[in-house]
């Protein structure tokens, strides 16, 4: 979580000096083609042999959908004959994940709608025979192309203006039935779909643990709410919120957990969703060499017989079971997520856990913290990564050592 | 209804002859009846799983004797009047009570204590008489089920397991229905496992108490009841001196101070009986008052749930038969279209439904009563529980239909049909679930089979070549296409010839049936007790074979001693045994291991798919993808 934030800070500042850089030349004017000092481009998607006009139109300090629209409103009242609209068009798609809109349907359409109508339609046989305007057709595939690459489906009204534009056989037409045919059915591939926005750390920590748990009884507990909490070996003020996760199962495996052998804090480990990477830490055991053997009790069912006192096995013909070498895992009793690993948050999880858990009152815990989440975001200092693991006395009770 | 005419019965019972067609011509007291009397060799229904017919067992169908029957029709005189004149059944429904004086009457009429002996004040009736009172009572849900309550679970602990003391001391005031009876087995978290009981009884200081300690849910005539059989967990040093948590059984009275109950549970349907929670405070249980041995309460509680089951197939079938009698009256009478209902196909359908249904209820139920009433130790759980089985999906669908022809008629609560429906809904649920019992009759069967068959299963694997060659051949001659004959039919029949097809059938199907279950054995042996599917079909392919069973032996019976009608009941058995015959051919087929006809794979998937989203899982069909 933390790293998170890191990683957006960093990011916004550096987006801001691209802005002051372009902050003088910023114009409004479409079509002037005059020297401008040189914008921090988009990234080059093809050659680029073609001249640039369009660029510095794009160049603003205000990068939002509104700003998008207006620029391609002004190319289009300008310009009743719409001279070159396949520059604009592909000047457009560049810069449209820097204005955000790269996922956004309705600019999509607005771009296919610069296309004059009417105009690129063959008429006849030969016509269609070859390609027809093919830089036109291009460039409607190129923008049908990006709608692909961002998942963006296309709807009636992209059907309709390719058809204005270029008839029912052509190539833009021909992607996107193509589209149309695939998209639809990879709708649902996923079965763990993950929202467009999670931006409340607490909404995203709870959609984590319960993603990763899978269990439907577990209940989510929010141990902590983000508050604004002074550090003492810290000068700035840290935001920590704890999210757990449990489910009756675990409570009950939890219990039955032998108090002599002590309970292990693991982590951090990373979950990734879509661009965004999380950490959370796991409650569990080593594996115990010893396994339980269940014995029926013969008198535990009244109505009918547990098992059969018979000396038949299940023939092979039937045994569907795999040969499966078995990793020995130890049991996981709950899991947590957290804005920072230290130790001192993950003891008051802990302590939060033991009012569902009294066990844990005389199980000795052991934070094994092995790498800490800030590693993979450089620009942050972080101060936890140093690799702990705090062996603990099993006289002494969990809480004294959370409160030193 | 008065004091007299239980005098009246009371002297009507001399002792009783019960007669065994001609194999059993013996003369026994009544008392003796539950006293041990050398193994039988096994009961029908394991023989079934063999793929052979003890026709012994089943063959005659059992009859009482003249004066056995003089003196039923006797007792049941008063009861169907009592039961016409003075039970008012909606007044029950609706106050969800059953009024003082209709109990006193019930007491008066003897129905507290039909099975206890007459030594203690009973009736001492037979089962198969019991089972006959029972279509009447049961003809008023809440009252049947307040008498079950009382007798068939309350006091059987005391009455199959207690002693000459605790009989002595209990039974006359149970009999006479001055004290009534209850029993508390089931807890919040116990339904039929016994490991999660909870209620817990310590022995005092002085060891002349147990104090128990707990709680009971849903214990019929909870409220009304002074004396509870109630299980509880109590510490037991075993052989090898470790200490053991066992259940036991006691009775506790009310009088024993601790005891209190909730107020009475607001049902769907047996309104009028009393369902409620049972609490046990420090309640002091003297040490005489343990059922049988400390620690051997789980096999009271077994033996118990098993013996009272059978009364519910003629209680079902009582309840028919009166439906059908109402309900045709309607239908010969309203017109649609200048037609009488009783005009159209589709209600005649119904009627023919019904009458099956209730035939094959009604059969089955007195087989199973006078396999029981036989000497020695009746081993007639497995059939019981198909009796409750058959007869309480039936009840209920007869109960179904009936409305059906009713049409909006029997939807409102004006007319006594929907109290039928409600009431005989909870027949599928109690003493057992439907499933459980499935489950019970089949793990039974197999374990019985698999003891037998373990032997030859194991050579056969092993490729012992006599065996095998045993089997190819008899599979050949099968395939060829061979006459199933165990004995029914022919010389040494005992099938009259009119039900000839039908025996057939059913000697086919139990001859496959016993082959199916060899299969089953030898592909899951011990597992065979996961494959829960596989074991619903194998008790259904049980019912209906005992259920053929029941029916060609009653309708031989019937033919052969001229009874009235017994063309109707050759005519019955034949349809419900044709009926059953391909009902049987395809559960038969989806034992099979590669039969396109099973589709468990598919349910266990569906059902795995609903079960993880705890929900239905497909898309609405007016949602769109784009």
């Amino acid at each position: 979580m933390r790293s998170l934030r890191h990683l957006f800070l960093a990011r916004q500042l550096f987006l801001k000096e691209q802005w002051l850089a372009s902050a003088e030349t910023h114009r409004t004017q479409v079509c002037r083609a005059v020297h401008s000092p040189p914008t921090k481009d988009p990234p080059q998607t093809s050659t680029g042999s073609y001249v640039m006009p369009y660029e510095d139109v794009f160049a603003q300090e205000q990068r939002n959908k509104a700003s998008f629209l207006e620029v391609i409103k002004l190319y289009c009242n300008k310009t009743t004959r719409r001279r070159g609209h396949v520059e604009l068009i592909e000047t457009a798609l560049r810069w449209m994940p820097e204005f955000g809109v790269e996922k956004d349907l309705e600019v999509y359409n607005l771009l296919l709608d610069v296309f004059p109508k009417e105009v690129f339609i063959p008429q006849n046989f030969i016509q269609r025979m070859f390609h027809h305007y093919p830089r036109q057709q291009e460039c409607a595939i190129r923008v049908l192309d990006q709608m692909e690459n961002y998942g963006v489906t296309p709807n009636r009204q992209t059907r309709f203006l390719l058809l204005q534009t270029f008839g029912e056989r052509s190539h833009p037409m021909k992607k996107y039935k193509r589209i149309m045919y695939w998209f639809p059915r990879f709708r649902h591939a996923n079965p763990f779909q993950v929202p467009e926005k999670l931006s409340d750390p607490v909404e995203l920590s709870k959609f984590c643990l319960q993603r990763i748990a899978a269990d439907r009884n577990s209940s989510t507990t929010v141990f902590e709410m983000p508050s604004v909490q002074e550090r003492e070996d810290e000068s700035g003020q840290e935001n920590t919120c704890i999210v757990g996760i449990q489910s009756p199962d675990q409570v009950s495996l939890l219990a039955e957990h032998d108090p002599s052998m002590p309970v292990l804090v693991d982590g951090p480990h990373s979950l990734w969703l879509k661009k965004t990477c999380v950490y959370y830490y796991v409650l569990r055991a080593d594996p115990t060499s010893i396994k339980k053997e269940v014995e029926v009790d013969p008198e535990r069912s009244l109505y009918y017989p547990l098992t059969l006192d018979l000396d038949l096995d299940r023939d092979l013909g039937d045994d569907y079971s795999f040969d499966v070498d078995e990793v020995e895992e130890g049991p996981v009793f709950a899991m947590c997520m957290t804005s920072s690993g230290d130790e001192r948050t993950l003891g008051r999880w802990i302590r939060g856990l033991q009012k569902a858990n009294p066990i844990l009152g005389q199980v000795p815990v052991l934070f094994r913290l092995s790498s800490s989440p800030q590693e993979l975001t450089p620009q942050v200092v972080t101060e936890y990564e140093k690799t702990r693991e705090v062996e603990e006395e099993e006289s002494e009770p969990v809480h004294h050592r959370m409160e030193q | 209804m008065s004091n007299l005419s239980r005098v009246v019965l009371r002297s009507l019972l001399v002792p009783r002859r019960q007669s065994w067609g001609a194999l059993q011509g013996t003369t026994r007291p009544v008392a003796l009846r539950l006293i041990h009397c050398g193994p039988r060799n096994q009961s029908y229904a394991k023989g079934l799983f063999l793929g052979t017919i003890n026709k012994k067992e089943v063959f005659p169908y059992p009859e009482i004797s003249k004066d056995e029957l003089e003196e039923i029709s006797q007792l049941v005189a008063p009861v169907e009047k009592f039961f016409e004149e003075e039970v008012d059944s909606k007044k029950i429904d609706e106050n969800a009570k059953i009024p003082q004086e209709t109990l006193e009457g019930l007491k008066n009429l003897g129905l507290f204590g039909i099975q206890i002996p007459e030594e203690y004040g009973g009736l001492g009736l037979s089962n198969t008489m019991y089972a006959r009172l029972g279509e009447i009572t049961s003809l008023d849900g809440s009252i049947a089920v307040t008498l079950a309550a009382h007798q068939a679970i309350g006091l059987k602990g005391i009455l199959i397991a207690g002693n000459e003391e605790q009989k002595a001391k209990y039974l006359p005031k149970l009999a006479s229905g001055e004290h009534i009876a209850a029993f508390c087995l089931t807890e919040p978290g116990s339904g039929s496992d016994a490991a999660s009981i909870q209620t817990r009884a310590t022995l005092s200081a002085d060891g002349k108490h147990y104090i128990l300690n707990g709680s009971k849910i849903w214990i019929s005539n909870g409220g009304l009841a002074e004396i509870f059989t109630v299980f509880a967990r109590t510490e037991v040093v075993d052989k090898d001196g470790t200490t053991k948590d066992k259940i036991t059984a006691f009775i506790v009275e009310r009088a024993f101070g601790g005891v209190t109950h909730g107020k009475a549970e607001d049902k769907l349907g047996i309104r009028g009986s009393n369902t409620c929670e049972l609490h046990f405070e420090n309640t002091k249980v003297p040490v005489e008052n343990v059922i049988g041995e400390v620690g051997g309460g789980f096999k009271v509680a077994m033996n118990i749930l098993n013996s009272g089951r059978f009364s519910m197939g003629s209680a079902s079938a009582g309840m028919i038969k009166k439906l059908i009698s109402m309900t045709a009256e309607y239908a010969c009478t309203r017109k649609q279209f200048n037609k009488k209902l009783s005009d159209f196909e589709l209600i005649q359908e119904k009627f023919a439904l019904m009458a099956v249904k209730a035939f094959v209820m009604e059969s089955m139920a007195y087989l199973t009563a006078g396999m029981m009433d036989r000497p020695g130790l009746p081993d007639c759980s497995v059939e019981a529980a198909m009796v409750k089985v058959f007869s309480s999906e039936g009840a209920w669908q007869c109960v179904s239909e009936a409305l059906q022809i009713l049409g909006g008629l029997g939807y409102m609560k004006d007319y006594p049909y929907e109290r039928y429906l409600r009431d005989s809904r909870i027949l599928l649920i109690f003493e057992g679930t439907n499933e459980i019992l499935r489950m019970y009759i089949a793990l039974t069967g197999m374990q019985h089979a698999g003891k037998i068959l373990t032997g030859k299963i194991k050579e056969l694997k092993r490729g012992n070549v006599g065996v095998v060659m045993e089997l190819v051949s008899k599979t050949l001659r099968d395939s060829i296409g061979r006459t199933v004959n165990l004995g029914l039919t022919g010389k040494d029949g005992v099938v009259h010839p009119s039900l000839e097809e039908s025996a057939k059938k059913l000697e086919e199907n139990t001859y496959c049936f016993g082959n199916a279950v060899q299969g089953l054995l030898s592909r899951f042996g011990k597992t065979i007790v996961d494959e829960q599917l596989a074991l619903k079909r194998v008790a259904d392919i049980l019912i209906n074979l005992y259920a053929m069973t029941a029916v060609i032996s009653r309708a031989s019976r019937s033919i052969s001693i001229g009874l009235r009608n017994h063309d109707h009941e050759v005519l019955l058995a034949n349809i419900f045994c044709s009926e059953a015959y391909y009902t049987n051919n395809c559960l038969l087929e989806q034992l099979g291991k590669h039969s396109v006809e099973n589709m468990d794979a598919g349910i266990r998937k569906i059902a795995k798919y609903v079960l993880e989203d705890q929900a239905y899982t497909c898309s609405h069909p007016l949602d769109r993808t784009f």
